[in-house]
């Protein structure tokens, strides 16, 4: 088994009993980028030079007999909407095509006290608008499952680069599903955190209060690792929070005996397909034999959660969007004879068309005459769909649904289709909405062999529930960590 | 509903060709269709989770970045300035 294809747990371990060092698992990681890149189109920027010379530091550092943290030594790709500072981060738009952050986003000095190794950024769908990065303007990566396939998005570099061994481990960030639903297509664990878990400073904004940074990974171990490794309080991010001490930690091994899971009945509808359905349906049986009880839930928003999720996120992406200027920093268009002109043209020539959209849409949702009709309302969907989650987790612990409505689908499928592309956030908007931590698992494979995603949802800062209870399943199942062949 | 795709575009900083503007108000009126499905509900919206509110940092004076490093982004500089088109006639 080459060093890429494992776990950054294995990996951990190895490293402390000298059976491999941090530059044979470097290589053995860029090694397989170059195999495999060309085909996947994971990576917008390779850092293999500055990864190598740290995973040496790490050699050295162990070699004195140093105690290291966990993720030391382990490569991590990171998405680029989140700031890293000397290595440009462009949010795979063209107005920030050459921008290099002054600073790190505080995710990545906290990797950073871990000696963790940077392998490089990776794809997103522009500004983390979509769910297939095929929004990206620069490359389409491919899902490592299927190569004609999406990896799913907004995190589908994330996801593809750690499904095709092309990183250890991946952080991503999560509006309305980004996270979970690559994870889901690419067959792998993906955690989206409580709001306020992890800080988001340095995070390019694209609706604040739904963003949130988190892990993507082959197993639920590793998963956890690097939430331990991101998660607490920040000052520098006025909503981070202050971990409550059970939030941040959790016993793996805890097993699944009277825990209360609750299926909502609304997210097993048509919309989502068959084997899907039936695909979670068999998880929640293996778990219900492993000792949990079941019963049925109804989350009756659901079906207008998609609704209020973009009139909310695209009228704060047209405010966090309207610091493109062309003035401070970023693309800005030659020639312009006025400051209007100069505003116009550069945001014109330097957005693509999904985010002009949002933009616009979030324009007309804030403007004069229809702030009460739309925002508002989509504000109290808010709270209603809040109160529905409270109530439900009076009855259970977990809740289990599907993370997308379907498996991958084929590049240029959906492209056009705008209000199909929005329907494939049903399952997860509204855990960004309410503010709750999900996970999404592997639950087994469709037809065509594509990987089919289960969501775990819990109540605010309970991560470790989730962690414990998606590891009873991966256990059961026999595991998750298995990369594609090429 | 009618959306006046132009005066959207102008609000937002954007240009929309005339050639794009059909395409894009048809996008735009399917997401209001869809978007106007919400019910209407009474108004009980909190802005901030009272189990969980913000906290502020202290608004100490404390070293920041060095100019250079900033403005190593700007497009186009002078004198320690960022330049751009005139805006005073």
């Amino acid at each position: 088994m080459e060093l890429y294809s494992k776990t950054a747990t294995d990996l951990a371990g190895m490293l402390r009993q000298k059976q491999c060092s941090a530059v044979e698992i470097a290589n053995s990681v860029f090694d397989r980028m170059d195999a495999v890149e060309d085909r996947v189109k994971a990576y917008l920027t390779v850092e293999k030079e500055s990864a190598l010379a740290q995973a040496a530091r790490v050699d050295e550092k162990l070699a004195a007999g140093e105690e290291l943290p966990p993720l030391a030594g382990i490569p991590v790709a990171v998405k680029d909407n989140i700031c890293t500072k000397g290595v440009r981060t462009t949010c795979a738009s063209k107005i920030l095509e050459n921008f290099v952050p002054p600073y790190n986003a505080t995710v990545v000095e906290r990797l950073k006290e871990q000696d963790f190794v940077m392998t490089g950024k990776v794809n997103l769908d522009e500004f983390a608008m979509g769910g297939s990065c095929e929004n990206s303007a620069f490359q389409k990566t491919a899902n490592p499952h299927d190569l004609a396939r999406v990896p799913g998005g907004s995190s589908g570099g994330s996801a593809a680069a750690v499904a095709a061994g092309e990183a250890i481990l991946s952080l991503g960030s999560d509006t309305g599903g980004s996270i979970r639903q690559p994870s889901s297509f690419c067959g792998l664990v993906g955690l989206k955190p409580t709001y306020g878990a992890v800080s988001r400073y340095g995070l390019v904004a694209f609706a604040s209060s739904l963003d949130q940074i988190g892990p993507l990974g082959r197993s639920v171990e590793d998963v956890a690792m690097l939430y331990r490794a991101i998660c607490g309080r920040d000052p520098m991010d006025a909503t981070s929070a202050a971990l409550p001490q059970a939030a941040a930690s959790w016993d793996l091994e805890g097993g699944v005996r009277g825990l209360r899971i609750g299926l909502p009945w609304e997210y097993f509808g048509e919309g989502v397909e068959e084997p899907v359905k039936a695909a979670v349906y068999r998880a929640v049986e293996e778990l219900k034999k492993a000792g949990a009880e079941v019963k049925e839930i109804s989350l009756g928003s659901a079906d207008y959660a998609v609704s209020a999720y973009y009139i909310i996120s695209s009228a704060e992406a047209s405010s966090n969007l309207a610091r493109f200027d062309g003035v401070k920093y970023g693309y800005r268009a030659p020639n312009c004879e006025g400051l209007t002109e100069l505003y116009e043209r550069t945001r014109s020539e330097g957005f693509g068309a999904e985010v002009k959209r949002r933009i616009m849409l979030g324009t007309f949702v804030l403007s004069s005459g229809y702030y009460d009709a739309y925002y508002k309302r989509a504000k109290r969907l808010r709270q209603r769909i809040m109160g529905e989650y409270e109530d439900a987790f009076a009855d259970c612990d977990v809740v289990i649904t599907p993370t997308a409505p379907s498996t991958a689908y084929k590049l240029g499928e959906r492209v056009g289709d705008i209000l199909k592309m929005y329907a494939g956030d049903i399952c997860t908007v509204t855990v960004n909405i309410a503010g709750l931590p999900a996970l999404s698992v592997p639950c087994g494979k469709d037809e065509n062999n594509l990987p089919i995603g289960m969501q775990l949802i819990g109540p605010k800062f309970s991560e470790g529930r989730l962690f414990q209870t998606a590891h009873t399943w991966e256990k059961l199942c026999g595991g998750f960590n298995a990369i594609p062949t090429l | 509903m009618k959306i006046d795709i132009m005066h959207l575009a102008k609000l937002a900083r954007l240009r929309i060709d005339e050639s794009e503007a059909a395409k894009f108000e048809q996008e735009m009126q399917d997401i209001i269709e869809m978007v106007e499905q919400i019910p209407e509900l009474a108004d009980d919206y909190q802005d901030v989770d009272p189990n969980h509110p913000m906290e502020l940092r202290a608004d100490d004076i404390r070293p920041s970045f060095r100019r250079e490093e900033l403005f190593a982004n700007a497009p186009q500089m002078q004198a320690g300035c960022v330049v751009v088109p005139k805006t005073v006639e």
